[in-house]
């Protein structure tokens, strides 16, 4: 019998797959799960044009890269920093100066989106968020009447490539949440690799056997993506039943977007020279923030 | 996001910590047994409602926290928790995938995703419509970006019972029209074949509700004066006899121990004193 063939890439060879102007599909829920190694790779990669559909409501991953420079169009429901930034500062500044095309959406119209890309509709009809600004500031996001009701008729969205974090995988493609996960039982891996038109490529903290997945199925998330081992892969944010989010690193980046706004682009320069262009990859960036300090993120088991 | 400061210049004096209470307790009597409650992660004052109300006269009231139904009987920490010893995960009786959050439209399925939705903003109006998307500015343009709508404009659409929170009561929060729409308020709703609008409008100072579809004041905080809320909305409220917010009952105060016994009401994200003049 010939062998199963395994599924397990690098981080480089992973954001190699990203190229300009693509459309680039990221995981995560706020602070939760962002796919923050490969981000950090594709910013030092100096992409440029992306459409991120990140989220639905998405964080740092999101804001790094358009303080990076690498986005001209986000899809999601929000950038947001709860608790530390009411709206994420890159985000924020470059929305402003109009560098930046917004699709306005909520989560449930970011989630219809990508469901039609995976149903291939050519549009979804949705009840949601009529009499509201979302058409006037969407060109392709038209009220309708169907049989005497008013109705937004959602496109498809469909990304080209498709990066999550998780916290387990098999070498085979079977990606995993943590047997202690209590924010949810997915965030939007599922949604967006059901309606990618490419590769996924899960980062996950550990890779594990394929009879251990075998175990408890129900855990098992996404199949078929690409894995590549990344312990604390999602810093500064955490990964719903093995560490919390840095609050105190987001904070750091908050302070200096938020200089940017007010016309000091220093400590955003510099922030992104100490954690993304001045470290030659995700073990420089561990090393980087220390040991002792990703350790003392760690989730406490019971 | 929000300054906090304890004395409001124009009334009484007010301990912060019993403004919070104060308002789970509004927030709990809105709540009726056998409803679901939905609201979002970074709210634990809501969240302390739903446990309050629980407690009290809505045993069979269910929790949508985020993602999770809770079982819990504690204000617990939440996503953004620093709290690495947060046992959340042992308080949940239902986990489910973000996508569910499509499931709000039937609101007849013992699984319906919520009656009553908790919605807040950059601005909230006077028929109720609440935007954060942005402010525009003189040249009509958007000039201030907000967080964007979050998981606000199909639920606070589709849900059946739609209430608004703001953590405070300035004149930039309660305007006259909202700059951009996330979530529709009474006329635009009317105008788009929606029926209904919100029901209320809770802020650290008064709770607002609505007739014909405008709000009006329906009763000041003992630590707020008549006068000042009416200074700091953005739009006339009618006249009319308007009472004191009904302090914490006995029964209120001793349950408020039990749902939150470490004080975190205490920190929650609230201008005790309305916010910025």
């Amino acid at each position: 019998m010939t062998a199963r063939g395994e599924r397990v890439a690098s981080l480089a060879e992973s954001a190699a797959l990203v190229r300009d102007d693509m459309i680039v599909g990221l995981s995560g829920f706020s602070y939760q799960n962002p796919p923050m190694a490969i981000v950090r790779e594709i910013a030092r990669r100096g992409v440029k044009n992306l459409t991120l559909v990140s989220g639905p409501t998405s964080g740092l991953e999101t804001d790094l890269l358009i303080g990076a420079g690498c986005v001209r169009r986000v899809v999601t429901a929000g950038v947001v920093f709860e608790r530390v930034a009411a709206v994420a500062p890159a985000f924020r500044r470059a929305a402003e100066r109009g560098d930046l095309d917004v699709w306005e959406c909520d989560e449930c119209i970011w989630h219809l989106a990508l469901k039609a890309a995976a149903w291939g509709m050519p549009h979804v009809l949705w009840r949601g968020g009529v009499g509201t600004s979302l058409p006037e500031l969407n060109s392709d996001l038209k009220e309708v009447m169907e049989e005497g009701r008013r109705y937004l008729k959602v496109p498809p969205v469909q990304p080209d490539v498709v990066f999550l974090h998780a916290a387990e995988a098999d070498p085979f493609g079977n990606v995993r949440v943590a047997r202690e996960a209590y924010l949810g039982r997915t965030f939007s891996e599922s949604a967006l690799a059901l309606a990618c038109r490419g590769p996924v490529v899960a980062t996950v903290e550990r890779i594990v056997t394929n009879a251990e997945v075998a175990v408890s199925p129900e855990r098992t998330i996404v199949r078929g993506a690409l894995v590549v081992e990344t312990p604390w892969g999602a810093h500064p944010g955490g990964v719903s039943g093995r560490y919390v989010p840095d609050l105190a690193h987001y904070r750091e980046y908050a302070a200096a977007g938020e200089a940017s706004l007010r016309g000091d682009p220093v400590p955003y320069r510099r922030y992104l020279e100490s954690h993304v262009y001045g470290t030659e990859g995700h073990d420089a960036y561990r090393r980087s923030i220390g040991a002792e300090r990703l350790d003392a993120l760690r989730t406490s088991r019971a | 996001m929000s300054e906090k400061r304890v004395a409001p210049a124009s009334g009484p004096t007010t301990p912060p910590r019993d403004v919070a209470r104060l308002l789970t307790c509004v927030v709990a009597r809105e709540l009726r047994d056998g409803e679901v409650v939905a609201f979002g992660l970074n709210a634990e004052l809501l969240l302390a409602a739903a446990l309050l109300a629980q407690r009290l006269h809505a045993p069979n009231l269910r929790i949508r926290h985020g993602l999770r139904i809770e079982r819990g009987h504690e204000l617990s920490p939440s996503a953004w928790t620093e709290e690495r010893a947060s046992r959340s995960h042992e308080v949940i009786e239902y986990l489910e995938a973000h996508d569910a959050i499509l499931d709000v439209a039937n609101r007849s399925s013992p699984m319906r995703f919520c009656d009553v939705f908790f919605v807040g903003g950059m601005q909230i109006d006077r028929e109720g419509s609440a935007n954060l998307i942005g402010i525009r500015g003189k040249d009509g343009r958007m000039t201030i970006r907000g967080p964007g709508s979050i998981g606000t404009t199909s639920i606070g659409t589709l849900a059946r019972h739609v209430i608004l929170f703001s953590d405070e009561h300035t004149t930039r929060r309660l305007v006259e029209t909202v700059d951009y729409v996330s979530v529709p308020g009474w006329r635009r709703r009317a105008a788009a074949g929606l029926e209904g609008g919100p029901s209320l409008c809770v802020t650290p100072l008064a709770v607002l509700d609505f007739a014909d579809g405008r709000m009006r004041l329906r009763s000041v905080h003992a630590h707020a004066t008549e006068e000042d809320v009416r200074r700091r909305t953005g739009f006339p409220l009618p006249p009319g006899p308007v009472r004191t917010t009904p302090p914490p009952t006995p029964a209120e105060v001793e349950a408020l121990s039990v749902v939150d016994p470490k004080g975190r009401l205490d920190r929650v994200d609230l201008c005790r004193d309305g916010g910025p003049r």
